[in-house]
């Protein structure tokens, strides 16, 4: 069994530090790996970075991230990757990962993505330069994604993002929002590889169960959301593909 | 308090580099407002009524605002 712990928008500033750690500290004897779906600090800056290193640091598992809106804001961004990496935090953007779990290879795929929103309602790639660049981003944070998720080489591919792939996570959400907060793009990446699990945050009032049009399990790990420190999410060893037979 | 107040309040909450919230909702009810959501600390919490009685004086506030629990999971979700 792979146990995947996740949590996301933990929002970490000074006035936070120490409210995970006790939880944390028993993390490792519940998950064998930590993703962080975005929005781990308030405004994005070095200083908060910091505190996120000190928080979810040196836990005793690899701690996968990816960042968030929140983790833009204040252009600090190579820094506050700088103090992650530092901590020993692996931090996604168009890349993956592989992590050996007692000889089962966990592959996690991450972007932040962006906005846009779902099919048949979604914003197009057509008009003003500012509204063209908007979903054009999406579209090429979302290929991104689907290229890491299908070049991973592993037996458990997950996807972990900061917005919402699929609108069933947003339920609880103003419908009017549901634009800002995420894309059929990335769903339809997520679709193109034989995806286990997708992770995301970012809708603070959504909820946590959903499924692609292709049928992958989609969880919103925002911390407002699951009201815990993190969820864990056991994938079964029979859901786990069978490793492909060597020298035959 | 007039029409836009209830956008102006919650542009204020997400752009007030002090408080940054984007999850509270503001809701107009009678002559005041109602705030909800969720925050990481009771600072935080503070923080945003400090700012709206600061910024929007003489509006009357209710707030239901709460902070996050953070405590282990009791128990996995199996996902077979």
């Amino acid at each position: 069994m792979i146990r995947i712990a996740a949590v996301g928008d933990v929002h970490i500033d000074r006035d936070v530090l120490g409210r995970f750690r006790p939880a944390l500290e028993e993390l490792p004897d519940r998950a064998d790996v930590l993703l962080l779906a975005g929005d781990l600090t308030r405004h994005g800056t070095e200083a908060e970075a910091k505190c996120v290193a000190t928080e979810f640091g040196g836990l005793g598992v690899p701690v996968i991230a990816v960042l968030g809106n929140h983790d833009h804001h204040c252009d600090e961004v190579p820094g506050v990757l700088s103090t992650l990496t530092d901590a020993g935090i692996t931090v996604l953007e168009g890349d993956s990962t592989v992590v050996d779990i007692d000889g089962v290879r966990l592959g996690v795929a991450g972007v932040k993505g962006f906005g846009g929103g779902f099919a048949g309602r979604c914003a197009s790639e057509f008009g003003e330069p500012e509204m063209k660049a908007f979903v054009r981003t999406t579209g090429t944070v979302a290929e991104r994604l689907g290229a890491a998720l299908r070049d991973l080489d592993c037996d458990v591919r997950v996807a972990l993002t900061h917005y919402a792939p699929v609108p069933d996570t947003l339920a609880g959400e103003p419908l009017e929002i549901y634009p800002f907060l995420g894309s059929y793009l990335l769903g339809q990446a997520i679709d193109s590889a034989p995806t286990d699990l997708a992770v995301h945050g970012h809708a603070h009032h959504g909820s946590e169960r959903g499924r692609t049009p292709g049928g992958v399990r989609v969880r919103n790990v925002a911390h407002p959301v699951i009201k815990q420190a993190y969820s864990v999410f056991n994938l079964a060893r029979d859901h786990v593909s069978p490793p492909t037979p060597s020298g035959i | 308090m007039n029409d836009y107040t209830e956008a102006e309040v919650q542009r204020a909450l997400a752009e007030d580099l002090g408080v940054a919230e984007q999850g509270i909702t503001v809701v107009r009810a009678g002559a005041g407002l109602v705030l909800c959501g969720e925050v990481e600390s009771p600072h935080r919490r503070d923080e945003i009524l400090r700012l709206v009685h600061d910024r929007f004086p003489g509006i009357e506030i209710a707030a239901d605002i709460g902070v996050t629990r953070a405590a282990a999971p009791t128990e996995a979700e199996e996902l077979a």
